[in-house]
């Protein structure tokens, strides 16, 4: 399953030295399995490559499907181009075998809303950006990205308001996600088979 | 006078299973639920239905005890390494954590069923696949155990999609004809917020325990259970 990038060497930094500014942030984006191109093509645009440089981020990786393998030399040259102009480098994939050292690598993170992903990151603390795909009929994705910015534990946009949301996302805002507590599922399900609960006599 | 014998069994058979299909769709409260020690053990049995549903089926398994939880079975739609190699996986994983317990922790199959509907199958061709499915559903829960004289698992956690149903059908057919059969817990996804799922509305009415991770989900439904995120 596992690809080479599909991008050239990145070009030569241009532009000041990176130790010199609050430079040097790394944002990862994950479309995941299903197709997303919109996603895909909102990263090749100015305002979103323009945001993303206003929060210092210098290296951007996208796991992007089918829409990545689809790419020609040139269009892969010309995204690594426009990303150069905003001292980003931009590396390419169609699909990678696992993401979790991408999201742990990651200041930030933008995603699909696929449930797995969602909490693979919010398990790890990280800023994560979720937008929809509105191209698939079930919106119960929607309806989960949601409920969680309800509670503040992420950020919800589409692909037009992308650029915005990166802007103004405020990471002291985000309210940190519990992390994985066992306990309930193990505590019903002995009770279901009619174990006596933990801290009484057998 | 045959033939009314005939139809007076006939009756017969339609009386028996009209009172066992009430008993195991309106009088769940009238089986009686086992009391276990602490010590005792307990064959489980978990559907891994791909993708999220078996990430999500290995998290919840992975908080169990697998010296109670003992040995244990992974049902896998035909053609899913995926979540062969992820059940595996978390194998491995208990396995490492509790070196010092016996072996007999470490029992577990795998076992393999065919899929009541592919994606993007036509619907037409589906009562063929699901039949199918039914037949090698039945005969893991219902013939082998007989043929064996052993019992399928005493409790299947399940947590949709589609081939899930035809499991639990097969269970539901062991109680009607009063055989053993496993507890069946039904855990809705982390990711349904405002709706149940298909599977979730076609099981609730027929499992044991049925549960859900976001509050709002049973407002229309008498049973179930919320328990907060448990993935």
């Amino acid at each position: 399953m596992s690809e080479p990038p599909c991008t050239p060497p990145p070009p030569a930094q241009s532009g000041p030295a990176t130790e010199s500014s609050p430079r040097g942030k790394h944002a990862f984006v994950t479309v995941g399995s299903t197709r997303f191109d919109a996603l895909v093509h909102a990263l090749q645009t100015d305002a979103v490559l323009a945001a993303l440089h206003k929060r210092g981020i210098s290296s951007l990786t996208v796991q992007g499907g089918e829409a990545v393998k689809e790419f020609s030399p040139e269009q892969l040259q010309a995204i690594t181009a426009s990303g150069s102009q905003y001292e980003i480098d931009v590396e390419a994939w169609a699909y990678k075998p696992t993401l979790q050292e991408d999201y742990e690598r990651a200041d930030l993170v933008i995603s699909h809303a696929g449930s797995g992903t969602i909490l693979d990151v919010l398990r790890l603390r990280k800023p994560l950006i979720v937008v929809p795909n509105s191209s698939l009929l079930d919106n119960h994705q929607q309806e989960l990205a949601d409920a969680l910015a309800d509670l503040g534990h992420l950020k919800t946009c589409t692909t037009d308001t992308l650029a915005q949301t990166i802007e103004s996302l405020d990471i002291s805002s985000l309210v940190p996600f519990p992390q994985f507590d066992g306990s309930r599922f193990r505590e019903m399900l002995d009770d279901e088979m009619g174990y006596p609960p933990d801290e009484s006599p057998d | 006078m045959a033939l009314g014998l005939f139809s007076s069994f006939l009756s017969a058979c339609l009386v028996f299973i009209l009172w066992r299909v009430s008993y195991v769709a309106l009088g769940r409260k009238s089986q009686p639920r086992r009391t276990r020690r602490r010590s005792d053990c307990s064959h489980l049995a978990v559907f891994l239905g791909s993708g999220g549903h078996t990430s999500e089926a290995l998290t919840l398994l992975s908080a169990l005890d697998f010296n109670r939880y003992s040995p244990r079975t992974y049902i896998i739609s035909a053609g899913d390494n995926l979540s062969t190699s992820k059940a595996i996986a978390l194998e491995l994983s208990k396995a490492a954590g509790s070196a010092a317990h016996s072996g007999k922790n470490r029992c577990y199959t795998i076992m393999t069923i065919p899929r009541a509907r592919q994606v993007h199958q036509p619907l037409y061709t589906t009562p063929v696949t699901a039949i199918q499915s039914l037949l090698a559903c039945l005969y893991h829960v219902t013939v082998l155990p007989i043929a064996t004289r052993t019992s399928f698992a005493d409790v299947l956690v399940l947590n949709g999609p589609g081939t899930c149903f035809v499991l639990c059908l097969a269970v539901a057919i062991n109680r009607i004809m009063g055989l053993p059969s496993p507890r069946l817990v039904y855990v809705e996804s982390f990711a349904r917020v405002r709706s149940l799922s298909i599977s979730g509305k076609l099981l609730r009415p027929l499992v044991d325990r049925f549960v859900v991770q976001w509050p709002g989900l049973l407002r229309h439904y008498r049973r179930g259970e919320y328990l907060g995120w448990l993935v």
